[in-house]
């Protein structure tokens, strides 16, 4: 005898042994929605890993949602590290999609939330993410609006502005990087820390960070914005004493000055310093960004479009940051369908700050492939400023043809780096 | 110039002749020749001139950047940006609540206040408003006769609701308190009333110092509702920090759609649902319908009720129909393009408060 049947057999199964048991309307009937949804049904989906090298890390994963209208839609849901997880987790939510009225994208947001049971962490996060952007990519064209227009956009008629990196420590190269930029209106650059740190700093590495960003500053020059990326390489105990040595360069903000497991720590840090601190790329979902905010303790928080849940989790953590005074400058370090869906959120958040691209301030091949792809410059700067797509939807097309040339090379672990004793260190 | 620029802004003060209810309809116009409504509770000329010099040239899709710029005239703006997301749907051809990413309901729950101070009064009031078709029902606190109150005043709330139920058993009830009692006497009664499993109990007292209105939900099992007077989604993001609040009661014609919009977002990662408050016309009904479909933590919408067949009539040629009709407990989502609802302008100038 099954344990079930045990437990009916012997009166004492008082709880249903599957959760149907009790649910009197399981899913609504197909006609709920009927009346008051639109006539737009998804009826194909299909998922792309995306390497532009064999041996990429950060596979880009794309998903193209298909309707019965003729009008498709572009989602991005890389994960860096784990493209095959993410892959697959769209799979998963295949059931979730096909026949769904795309207009809806809160109520399916909801449903791929909750009814997944463990909430999301960032494989089902980037799932959601993709789907949930390829959604309104299809509501904007069938409204016949740029989603940033949807979401009561542009605040800033100039576009978004944003950020390239700048990675060098060599002086002459930073004196001509600014000459590049007041030429070319750029307004900020953003740069990492030299090495690995462990939980408690040596003299030789907190001062050569130290003077690195002194260094930042001094080629860089007084009037554009500075931002250092600790990249949790550091603790507490490290980040805090970089940043009292660095208070007097005015820099815009310091980025994950520890990793984002423990609110109480970051939170400590950025009690402990006048330097802005800016975290929050490894949230999921605005319930994983409601302790960081109501603690108003950070500055600038940097949601991922690609795995808080996109669009929509995006605006609304924008809303609820703003409640506290807090900005964003979302992350963007993968694919550019992300990149450009992350522009509409932009502009139409009244906390905006900046937008990041990992890319430098001259396109190289990564940037020249994804204007082969789209036909225009996608996630480059004119004047310090994103130009925003004015096109309904995302405001871009993309073939299936044009992604063939980069097959997925399959998933491909991001940097493991380790300490002089053989120890795990962060990067 | 763009088709969707908004080239001239109205506004009506209407009043109801009978109970005075009064609120304010927003018209914007687009060059294009469209026409979106919105309501507001009480703006005066000075503020609607602010909204006007700032919204007009502006493409009714900026709805956003317009909402920030009218931060000092917050019921203007609230008026604004019904209209100018009606004018969006309207240009879409949708509802508005498939331009915000819904719907996330195919039908609304209602709620309605009863009438009267004396039991029999409310029981009567039940009864005409249960026959309607409402299943949900805001109850008045007996009358409070001093700051602090004994044994009288729990057993008057008490009676109160033993008469409601056993007049319409399959009804559920707030208790709407009307921010008349001290939080130290909001928590003695919230606690007196749990055998009750009220839907919740409304503006219990003053939402002041928060670590005082805490001691309510730390002494009760009783949700508690708090919102129709909040100004800034600050307030609301300090009212959930403190778990001083169970459900959060904007007001439609106070914050409009998008400023709702966000303070559920805040609201909705605290597991707390939103139940908007409104005491306005059916313009406003309609854009709370719309919100309610938009929001995935949405749990009832007040609708008013008029008593007065005069003001039943105003209502009714302010918007035809039967926006404002409930069938068992629910209200019926509108389907058509923008706020769905066609508004007759000869009421507008009929009701106008005369200057």
């Amino acid at each position: 005898m099954r344990r079930r049947e045990f437990l009916a057999a012997s009166g004492i199964g008082l709880w249903p042994a599957s959760p149907t048991a009790f649910a009197a309307q399981n899913s609504p009937p197909a006609d709920a929605f009927r009346a008051v949804g639109s006539r737009v049904r998804i009826t194909g989906m299909k998922v792309f890993g995306v390497s532009l090298t064999p041996d990429s890390d950060r596979p880009y994963v794309f998903v193209k949602l298909e309707t019965d209208q003729g009008v498709v839609g572009w989602g991005e849901a890389t994960l860096e590290g784990k493209a095959g997880a993410a892959l697959a987790c769209l799979e998963d939510f295949r059931d979730f999609v096909i026949g769904a009225d795309p207009m809806q994208v809160e109520h399916h947001w909801q449903s791929m939330y909750v009814h997944t049971f463990y909430r999301a962490g960032p494989v089902i996060g980037s799932a959601i993410s993709g789907i949930d952007q390829a959604m309104w990519d299809i509501r904007g064209q069938v409204l016949g609006l740029p989603v940033h227009q949807l979401l009561g956009g542009p605040i800033d008629p100039r576009g978004v502005r944003g950020y390239y990196h700048a990675d060098s420590e060599d002086r002459d190269e930073l004196l001509r990087l600014r000459q590049t930029a007041l030429r070319e209106g750029i307004s900020c650059f953003k740069s990492g820390l030299p090495e690995y740190y462990e939980w408690i700093g040596t003299r030789a590495k907190i001062e050569r960070a130290v003077r690195h960003i002194q260094g930042l500053r001094e080629g860089l020059g007084p009037d554009i914005d500075i931002a250092v990326d600790f990249h949790a390489k550091t603790s507490p105990s490290v980040a805090t004493i970089i940043c009292k040595e660095v208070e007097p360069l005015n820099l815009l903000f310091i980025e994950e000055p520890c990793p984002p497991e423990n609110v109480k720590a970051m939170a400590r840090i950025a009690r402990r310093t006048t330097v802005p601190i800016a975290t929050g790329e490894r949230l999921i979902a605005p319930y994983g960004c409601r302790e960081l905010i109501e603690m108003g303790a950070v500055d600038i928080l940097q949601t991922d479009i690609n795995h808080v849940g996109g669009i929509t989790a995006l605006w609304k953590v924008a809303a609820m940051a703003d409640a506290s005074g807090i900005s964003m400058a979302p992350h963007a370090c993968e694919g550019p369908i992300g990149g450009l869906a992350t522009l509409h959120v932009d502009a139409a958040m009244p906390n905006f700050l900046v937008q990041e691209i990992c890319s430098g301030v001259r396109p190289e091949m990564k940037e020249k492939v994804w204007e082969e792809w789209f036909g225009f410059p996608a996630m480059r700067m004119v004047g310090g400023h994103f130009p925003l797509p004015e096109k309904p939807g995302l405001g871009f097309e993309l073939t299936e043809a044009s992604l063939k040339k980069f097959p997925f090379g399959g998933t491909r672990p991001m940097a493991r780096v380790f300490h002089e004793d053989g120890s795990v260190a962060e990067w | 110039m763009a088709d969707l620029d908004i080239t001239a802004l109205d506004a009506w003060m209407l009043h109801e002749p009978v109970s005075r209810r009064g609120y304010c309809v927003v018209r914007l116009k687009t060059k294009s020749g469209l026409l979106g409504y919105g309501e507001c509770v009480d703006a005066s000329a000075a503020e609607i001139e602010i909204a006007r010099r700032v919204v007009i040239g502006r493409p009714a899709t900026s709805h956003e950047a317009v909402r920030i710029q009218l931060g000092r005239v917050p019921h203007a703006e609230a008026g604004v940006n019904i209209a100018m997301l009606d004018l969006v749907g309207k240009f879409a051809k949708a509802p508005v609540y498939q331009v915000l990413g819904g719907p996330t309901r195919h039908r609304v729950r209602a709620l309605a206040s009863l009438d009267g101070a004396a039991d029999e009064d409310l029981v009567s009031s039940l009864k005409a408003r249960h026959a309607a078709g409402f299943r949900a029902f805001a109850v008045p606190l007996p009358t409070v006769m001093a700051r602090n109150q004994g044994q009288a005043f729990a057993e008057a709330v008490s009676r109160r609701f033993d008469k409601l139920r056993a007049a319409a058993a399959d009804a559920d009830f707030v208790l709407d308190g009307a921010s008349s009692l001290t939080p130290g006497d909001a928590g003695r009664y919230a606690a007196a009333i749990e055998r009750f499993h009220l839907l919740w109990f409304d503006e219990p007292c003053p939402l002041l110092n928060l670590s005082a209105v805490r001691k309510i939900t730390d002494e009760s099992a009783t949700p508690i509702g708090f919102g129709r007077h909040i100004e800034r989604p600050g307030e609301v993001q300090n009212a959930l920090r403190e778990e001083a609040v169970d459900i959060l009661r904007p007001d439609i014609a106070r914050h409009g759609i998008s400023q709702i919009r966000r303070m559920a977002a805040l609201a909705e990662t605290y597991y707390v649902a939103v139940a908007p408050h409104h005491e306005g016309g059916p313009i406003g009904t309609a854009a709370a319908l719309h919100l309610a479909a938009s929001l995935p933590n949405f749990f009832i919408q007040h609708i008013p009720v008029p008593t007065a067949e005069a003001d039943r009539r105003m209502r009714a040629e302010l918007t035809g129909g039967s926006l404002e009709t409930v069938k068992d407990g629910f209200a019926t989502l509108p389907t058509a393009p923008g706020l769905g609802i066609t508004v007759h302008e000869e009421a507008l100038e009929k009701y106008k408060e005369r200057a």
